[in-house]
């Protein structure tokens, strides 16, 4: 059986600053129950007059952080929830959400590996969830991140990342920056493409699971490549999060 | 055009121009088809619209140029049994309008935005614009008009939309 | 999937994840895992997998192959629509 999702009021016990465009905000919520990893919440807000609206969020705790739930948001210029959560609302405030959502985009360790995150901007967010879940349950199955964003301080999670991966001599990080890349960089400097996709995941031998996440067009370019390069189907999931934020 | 509303129900078809035509067809003594040359050919006018969206209330001034329903039918003979108007476009989308609302300079198949040919992602080659009624009513990539006796619901009013979709009736659901 | 180009109309293009919430509140259960069979060209898929548009007057979900319509949603005030005559089928796995 599924847990009926229903709509609850969590309260906001924590916001942090992760990209100047980024927030990651905690909730408590009274009816919590543990997610797998990628799944997201519905966030809807109620205005004065009665008016809703509502928009999904991935969820980019892991689910051995129990009781609680953290979403990381981008914040839309012209958004209805996203300004909201940014300018607004602060901690001992509540939020209605609802979930967990979701059972096509998610991985836990039980699925196996080796595992291939490919992210684009706020496309990291459910991937961060199960990287997160890994390193909670110690996985030592191989794993590698292919994270593209624009310019350097859009990298959400940075020194977390950093630091699992430190830490993880299984967890492989790749960055790749489209508009300019930190100084002296020396790694990838373009979009994701088919060139790149063969030398990640080289070591994986044709056969991992993959998850991509971000804008629509990443997720097009990137799943399109994958197929053309002879990866099976049935091992690559996408989500798509629409247009960039940016 | 960035703030254009881009509402689809469907991804952009790529009609190549030397392979699109527009047909008036159904209750007409016989139907006419126009290849895209000849269609520009036509007469055209440049109107200015206040657009309305079922989706969100924007008031957006907007300049189309294109064949008016009117100058289209002038190479027809309707059936005097013809009331109502189903649009057909690339894609598969339907919407139907009643043939009295689509005359007198009501309707009109439009090919130019803001003095430029209408890009695919915003219903180029051509759309049909109907000013007064909702917007899902104005269908992109639109290939043809089949007129009918009965009104019969298109893709969106088949499936909880008002079959009419007037805005100021605030017709935008059925029941409503 | 192939034959998409890259324009603002499939920029704004999402899959069946995005309105997973909404399916799970018809069906009471997750359907992004449930595969749809395509009327239109036989292709399965789930319908996470699904391409979904879902900034016009209701949800479509298209076959991911063919582009077909396979089903769509609107809500409205007192009502929620749903059609599927584009699936042959959704294949759901039996729950415990």
């Amino acid at each position: 059986m599924q847990p009926l999702i229903e709509w609850q009021a969590g309260t906001v016990t924590e916001i942090r600053p992760e990209t100047p465009q980024t927030k990651s905000f905690t909730l408590a919520l009274p009816k919590w129950t543990a997610h797998r990893p990628g799944q997201h919440y519905d966030v809807r807000l109620t205005a004065p007059d009665g008016y809703q609206t509502q928009r999904s969020y991935s969820i980019a705790s892991a689910p051995e952080q129990v009781g609680e739930l953290e979403l990381t948001v981008e914040r839309i210029p012209d958004g209805e929830v996203s300004p909201y959560l940014h300018d607004v609302l602060v901690p001992g405030d509540q939020l209605e959400v609802r979930g967990p959502i979701g059972g096509y985009f998610v991985w836990e360790v039980g699925l196996g590996g080796p595992l291939l995150l490919v992210a684009g901007g706020s496309g990291i967010v459910p991937l961060m969830a199960m990287l997160r879940h890994r390193a909670a349950q110690r996985a030592t199955l191989p794993a590698r991140l292919l994270y593209s964003s624009r310019v350097p301080d859009g990298v959400i999670y940075r020194s977390e990342l950093v630091q699992l991966s430190d830490r993880d001599h299984a967890l492989e990080l790749f960055f790749t920056f489209t508009r300019q890349a930190p100084e002296g960089w020396t790694g990838y400097r373009r979009r994701i493409d088919e060139a790149m996709l063969t030398e990640v995941i080289r070591p994986f031998e044709g056969r991992a699971r993959v998850y991509v996440c971000g804008p629509t067009l990443l997720v097009e370019t990137v799943a399109n490549a994958l197929v053309r390069m002879g990866l099976p189907t049935e091992l690559i999931r996408t989500e798509r999060f629409g247009p960039t934020g940016s | 055009m960035t703030d254009f509303p881009v509402l689809s129900a469907g991804p952009t078809p790529h009609t190549p121009l030397d392979r699109w035509s527009f047909t008036i067809e159904g209750l007409v003594q016989s139907p006419v088809t126009w290849n895209w040359d000849e269609f520009q050919k036509l007469p055209t006018q440049t109107v200015t619209v206040d657009i309305s969206c079922v989706t969100k209330w924007t008031k957006l001034d907007t300049k189309w140029r294109g064949v008016t329903f009117d100058t289209l039918l002038q190479a027809v003979q309707v059936e005097p049994t013809a009331h109502y108007v189903m649009a057909y476009s690339d894609g598969g989308y339907t919407t139907n309008l009643p043939l009295d609302e689509m005359v007198n300079g009501q309707a009109f198949v439009a090919y130019e935005f803001d003095g430029k040919p209408l890009a695919p992602e915003h219903g180029g080659p051509a759309r049909l614009v109907v000013p007064h009624l909702y917007f899902w009513k104005s269908a992109k990539w639109i290939r043809g008009l089949r007129l009918m006796e009965r009104n019969a619901p298109g893709f969106w009013e088949s499936l909880g939309y008002h079959i009419h979709g007037d805005p100021w009736k605030e017709e935008r659901y059925s029941g409503d | 999937m192939e034959r998409i180009e890259a324009d603002m109309n499939t920029a704004l293009m999402v899959d069946g994840n995005a309105v997973a919430g909404e399916l799970q509140r018809i069906f009471g259960r997750d359907m992004t895992m449930a595969v749809a069979r395509c009327a239109g060209c036989a292709n399965e898929a789930e319908m996470g997998a699904l391409m979904a548009f879902t900034r016009g007057p209701g949800v479509v979900l298209r076959c991911p192959a063919c582009q077909a319509a396979i089903a769509r949603i609107v809500e409205t005030p007192s009502a929620i629509y749903l059609e599927a005559r584009g699936a042959t089928y959704l294949r759901l796995a039996a729950q415990s």
